[in-house]
């Protein structure tokens, strides 16, 4: 790997996004392929600080500024991914449930995905069941990720399934659900496909869901 | 009649520690010199944006209890039922931390700063928790100033969402407090806005009717079992 790249991870890693910023610069001027930029540089990056947050050695800050750092990269990046149609890990449509406003672990789900290299659409919070569907189908994404952290909520995950179910497209999307009142015994009632504990289990059900890895 | 307490920010900021124990930091691990940097900004953040502020209405053992039903869908057994016809005085609360505080965590999700953003939304879950300390002991000095009772009293809250008290009993909380008064709203899944707010019931009385075993059907889904640590705290007190 070329070492501009090691560095764009390395600093990535410091949480140093000044730094992050101008060097995928350089390595843009040096016209490195885009692809390989994001892979072996910002998602090698984010891939090592989501090891180290699983094993307890680096903490939730630290975390967070190395995921600021990569979006400094990625902005410069994200016109030229478009211009050459590379495609990421997938597309996910992110929300918190219609009814609840809690967005905290949801965002934190959205960072460590979009770290692992998935294009999130994230429809923000108090997001009504069908939106979810709609969006899903016409951005043709793969995974719902639903979350909420109130027993009175949790239903919409419910009906967001249903919806699905009705519309005969369970096959081809696949619904993922988080927050603090669930279980895997719940997820499994509502018929969902996947049950995640935290931000970096998420990120590994999400990757099994779509068959990558 | 309900009294609106305005509290000081200083009575409701946390430590550092604190704030890194809330960040999931555990007890004598050093941080990087940048984290603690933005610790001191989001405080410097907080302590320009809370209006932390709460309301108290006394009410009488027969007046909860009609609270306390809600709208019948409480536990079949809780520690609450048992713990509140012992007490010696009752008082419903709310507080607010701010809705200015809610925005700016947004604002700083939305512009990526997620590390501050976070930071804040740690100070202010950390500030609700000290805020509702504050009322405690407010209530509990002005129930000794008024009935001039000196005997060996503690208190304690207990909140809708809890240990069996179901969430929607903030419903009825809502009807007898009237907490729109300090700036807070109730929507259909008994969630308040702004976010960062407590409700509940203040306990005065003595603190042998706190201690129950957590074994309640319900204890079994709790993946806090905050009680333990409340009661361990009655008993060292
Ligand atoms: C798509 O796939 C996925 C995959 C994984 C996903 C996912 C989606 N979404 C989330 N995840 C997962 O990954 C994330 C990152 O690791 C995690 O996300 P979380 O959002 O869970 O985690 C956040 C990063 C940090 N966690 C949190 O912010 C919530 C933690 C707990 C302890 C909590 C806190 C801190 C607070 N609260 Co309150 N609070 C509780 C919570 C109990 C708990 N054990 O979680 C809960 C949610 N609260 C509850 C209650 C009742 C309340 N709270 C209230 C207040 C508060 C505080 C203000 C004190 C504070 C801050 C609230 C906030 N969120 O801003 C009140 C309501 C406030 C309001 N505005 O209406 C009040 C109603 C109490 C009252 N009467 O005052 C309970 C709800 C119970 C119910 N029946 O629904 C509760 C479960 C506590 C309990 N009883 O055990 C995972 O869940």
């Amino acid at each position: 790997m070329d070492i501009i790249l090691q560095k764009i991870s390395e600093y990535l890693q410091k949480g140093d996004e000044e730094k992050v910023f101008e060097l995928t610069k350089q390595a843009i001027g040096h016209n490195f392929d885009t692809k390989e930029i994001l892979d072996n540089g910002l998602i090698a990056g984010m891939n090592i600080i989501g090891e180290q947050f699983k094993k307890h050695e680096i903490f939730l800050p630290d975390v967070l500024m190395a995921a600021k750092a990569m979006y400094a990269g990625m902005d410069q990046l994200k016109p030229l991914l478009i211009k050459d149609g590379i495609q990421g890990m997938g597309k996910i449509v992110l929300g918190t449930v219609h009814g609840d406003l809690h967005d905290i672990g949801k965002n934190l789900v959205g960072i460590m995905l979009k770290g692992a290299g998935f294009e999130v659409i994230d429809l923000g919070r108090d997001v009504p069941a069908e939106k979810f569907v709609d969006t899903a189908l016409n951005e043709q994404v793969k995974v719902i990720g639903l979350s909420a952290l109130l027993t009175t909520t949790m239903s919409v995950m419910k009906e967001v399934i249903s919806i699905l179910k009705v519309k005969d497209t369970t096959n081809s999307i696949k619904t993922i659900v988080g927050g603090a009142p669930l279980s895997k015994d719940y997820a499994k009632e509502i018929g969902a496909d996947a049950y995640a504990y935290d931000s970096a289990n998420a990120v590994e059900s999400v990757k099994e869901l779509i068959g990558v890895n | 009649m309900s009294e609106i307490i305005n509290f000081n920010i200083s009575e409701i900021i946390p430590t550092r520690e604190e704030i890194l124990r809330e960040q999931g930091v555990s007890q004598g691990i050093e941080v990087k010199e940048k984290i603690n940097k933005l610790i001191l900004k989001a405080l410097d953040i907080f302590k320009s944006k809370a209006q932390p502020v709460g309301i108290l209405s006394e009410i009488s053992i027969k007046g909860f209890e009609e609270v306390f039903i809600g709208e019948g869908k409480n536990a079949k057994d809780t520690p609450l039922e048992n713990i509140f016809p012992q007490a010696d005085y009752l008082a419903l609360f709310a507080l607010t931390i701010s809705k200015k505080v809610s925005e700016t965590i947004s604002k700083f999700f939305k512009e990526n700063d997620f590390a501050i953003g976070s930071l804040l939304d740690s100070i202010a879950t950390l500030a609700s928790y000290k805020g509702t300390k504050v009322i405690e002991k407010y209530f509990q000095k002005s129930i000794q100033k008024k009935h001039l009772t000196k005997q060996e009293t503690t208190v304690l809250s207990y909140s809708p969402g809890y240990c069996g008290w179901h969430i929607s009993g903030q419903k009825k909380l809502f009807q007898f407090l009237r907490p729109e008064k300090i700036g807070l709203s109730l929507n259909a899944s008994f969630l308040m806005t702004p976010l960062k707010s407590v409700s509940g019931i203040i306990v005065y009385g003595k603190k042998e009717i706190h201690i129950f075993q957590d074994n309640y059907p319900f204890c079994l889904e709790c993946k806090t079992h905050s009680c333990r640590a409340r009661m361990k705290k009655l008993i060292n007190q």
